[in-house]
């Protein structure tokens, strides 16, 4: 194989030679290696497959050290930096190696009441966390969203490290992500956030997550609401002081913290919950300060929020509904799964929509499910990630009912799957 | 690896016991046992000592079956089985762990997570001198020892009443030792925030020990990682 990539190789002289590659490499929860040694060991096992095309992953080994100790070697988000899939030879390139574990426990929360535990302030999470695992290759955007976010944030970090003066040039910790709802924002903070920890992982040891609910930061006693918010950052703040952590603060749904402003010019509010945003901002603003923390904020309706809060974010990212391509790959990692779980049977090799593309989209054996699947794709335009990702259970749900089906008749319930959407979606509409 | 006593020590209550010649290895054991037991009852995550609990659940288990009881205390009733069967796992566990490697150092985290916990315990072992078991100290004296002189320091008392809370236990040792219940946790670093009790356990060096080396030589300190138990103990009330 190795001699076939040789070859090819030469064929393609616009090979990419200086492409930073990102290794994670998922170390056994019961390993207790050094670090360096499976540095060593996957260096090897690189060294002796270097020519890869795109993300690649290895979860077997012939090295019997990186059998017993290593759970997965991973060539990530190459599609992030090179737009083709092309050869990256690996010898070449310069290789970062990210060597970690996953936290298993779930979050803990952090009540703010002492003598109130049932109301749960925030869900705090210690990264890189299982549950997280695989959540950021699973979230499929058209535009460079995910290189974005993370251009950004070694660009925060490299001024934090330069010590560039904070008054001269100004740049704030803060991410804005909105859009429509079910675009999968939430998940793609998370996703980030675990993304960073394991990237940074030479710098922080590990990293936290505190998802705040917004709603408990409002108290039941008036005037008491602006104390919950500072207690909050208190907690937060304790956080960020071990410089060993980096800390991601979550607040979801920001417009309903921030929306309260304007409703107060309106005599809609009452004075407690502009206390409340004013506490939030000048908290942001205190913590934005420290280098090792990222805030990240989502939103469904932009134009609701406190222009003074979108001020202080520096990235205000839109993400919109998939696009025909992008929901052509989240149906083909819907479909991957089910025959991998062989729900769908026997296997079917599904071409990407380039390899269409390289074939001109002539319909013969090979690529006649994929031409069906792009079709269904077209038409499921305007659906949101969060309904795509359920229509292959709804197909199967409402169409199938047996354990084990062909490509063909899935594809069929699938296209029956997203019409039913459509209706259902219109009705809902004419009752309005 | 090594505790940073200096920067910490006058932040933290701790309490020094010193040992009158060597202690063995399973009276170290002990002293961790004893000292998770202890402390779930002192901070309210068990509503009697553990050994009472265990007698009357036993108790209950066996004349129970008659009455017919309500649903809220059958759920009580439950949590409690649970926790009991946790924590013995987590004892017999400490155990084994004990008899496969040299333990330094045991931390018992209450609340919040293993990184930022809402309180912490640590058993600092690192100045006993281990020795065999005819020339080591009766197990039953030491423990005596140890809980006189906590109950000496007072550490308890003044503490606020914790609510019902998660309890993980983790403990330092070879990295080669072989334990396979326990989860090593290469990256942990002992959390500075939260309240912290150190108990630091040592034996008198004036005593002339033929025994085995107390430590093994600093350069193979690293070797020493953390560990962290696969289940977190969950107090409750009755």
């Amino acid at each position: 194989m190795d001699e076939a990539a040789g070859d090819l190789k030469q064929a393609l002289p616009n090979l990419c030679n200086s492409v930073k590659i990102h290794v994670e490499v998922l170390q056994k929860s019961s390993s207790t290696a050094k670090k360096e040694d499976i540095r060593m060991s996957v260096l090897k096992l690189l060294n002796r497959h270097n020519i890869v095309f795109g993300d690649y992953k290895w979860t077997e080994f012939d090295d019997s050290f990186l059998n017993s100790n290593v759970q997965s070697v991973s060539i990530v988000d190459t599609e992030l930096n090179l737009k083709d899939r092309q050869p990256i030879d690996l010898s070449k390139s310069s290789l970062s190696l990210h060597i970690f574990h996953l936290n298993e426990e779930g979050p803990s929360s952090e009540n703010l009441e002492e003598e109130n535990e049932d109301i749960i302030a925030a869900n705090h999470w210690v990264l890189p966390a299982a549950e997280f695992h695989g959540l950021w290759e699973s979230l499929i955007y058209d535009i460079e969203v995910k290189s974005h976010l993370l251009d950004y944030v070694a660009t925060t970090l490299l001024f934090s490290d330069k010590n560039v003066d904070s008054n001269l040039i100004s740049w704030n910790r803060v991410v804005l992500l909105h859009g429509p709802p079910g675009t999968g924002k939430t998940s793609l903070c998370k996703a980030l956030a675990q993304k960073l920890t394991i990237r940074l992982s030479h710098r922080y040891r590990y990293g936290q997550l505190i998802e705040i609910n917004s709603h408990s930061l409002f108290s039941k006693w008036f005037s008491e609401s602006g104390k919950l918010v500072t207690k909050m950052f208190q907690k937060i703040q304790e956080l960020i002081d071990d410089k060993d952590a980096l800390v991601f603060v979550l607040i979801d749904e920001v417009e309903s913290l921030t929306a309260a402003r304007s409703a107060f010019k309106a005599g809609t509010e009452p004075s407690d919950a502009i206390r409340v945003v004013n506490a939030v901002l000048t908290q942001i603003d205190q913590i934005k300060r420290h280098p090792n923390v990222v805030i990240l904020t989502t939103s469904n309706i932009t134009e609701k929020i406190d222009m003074a809060f979108v001020d202080r974010a520096d990235i205000k990212q839109y993400i919109g509904p998939p696009s025909t391509a992008a929901i052509f790959r989240i149906y083909l990692s819907c479909l991957e799964e089910l025959m991998k779980c062989q729900i769908i049977y026997p296997r079917q090799q599904l071409l990407t929509l380039r390899e269409l593309e390289m074939i001109g989209f002539i319909e013969n054996n090979v690529s006649r499910l994929s031409l069906i699947l792009k079709e269904i794709s077209r038409r499921s335009e305007g659906l949101s990630g969060r309904v795509l990702r359920k229509l292959p259970f709804l197909a199967h749900a409402l169409y199938i009912q047996s354990p084990s089906v062909t490509m063909t008749t899935f594809l069929q319930a699938l296209s029956l799957a997203v019409d039913k959407q459509f209706e259902e979606r219109k009705k809902l509409a004419d009752c309005v | 690896m090594r505790p940073r006593r200096s920067g910490l020590a006058a932040a933290c209550p701790s309490v020094s016991v010193v040992f009158p010649g060597a202690v063995n290895r399973e009276s170290c054991c002990r002293f961790a046992c004893e000292l998770l037991k202890h402390v779930l009852h002192q901070r309210h995550q068990l509503p009697l000592p553990y050994e009472q609990l265990v007698y009357f659940c036993r108790r209950a288990a066996q004349g129970g079956d008659m009455i017919k009881k309500s649903s809220s205390v059958d759920l009580a009733s439950k949590k409690c089985q649970q926790m009991l069967m946790d924590l013995e796992g987590v004892l017999q566990h400490l155990e084994v762990m004990f008899s496969l490697t040299l333990v330094p150092r045991v931390l018992i985290l209450l609340g919040g997570n293993v990184m930022s916990p809402k309180e912490l315990y640590e058993l600092n072992l690192e100045g006993i001198y281990e020795g065999s078991a005819e020339e080591s100290l009766k197990t039953a004296s030491c423990v005596r020892k140890l809980f006189h002189s906590l109950f000496v320091a007072d550490v308890f008392s003044e503490l606020k009443a914790l609510p019902v809370t998660d309890t993980v236990v983790m403990l330092q040792g070879h990295r080669d030792c072989g334990v396979d219940w326990f989860r090593p946790k290469l990256n942990y670093k002992v959390p500075t925030r939260g309240r912290k009790l150190t108990v630091n356990l040592s034996c008198d060096g004036g005593i002339n020990l033929s025994a085995s080396p107390p430590q093994p030589a600093t350069s193979t300190w690293e070797d020493y990682v953390w560990f962290q138990a696969p289940v977190t103990l969950k107090g409750f009330h009755e």
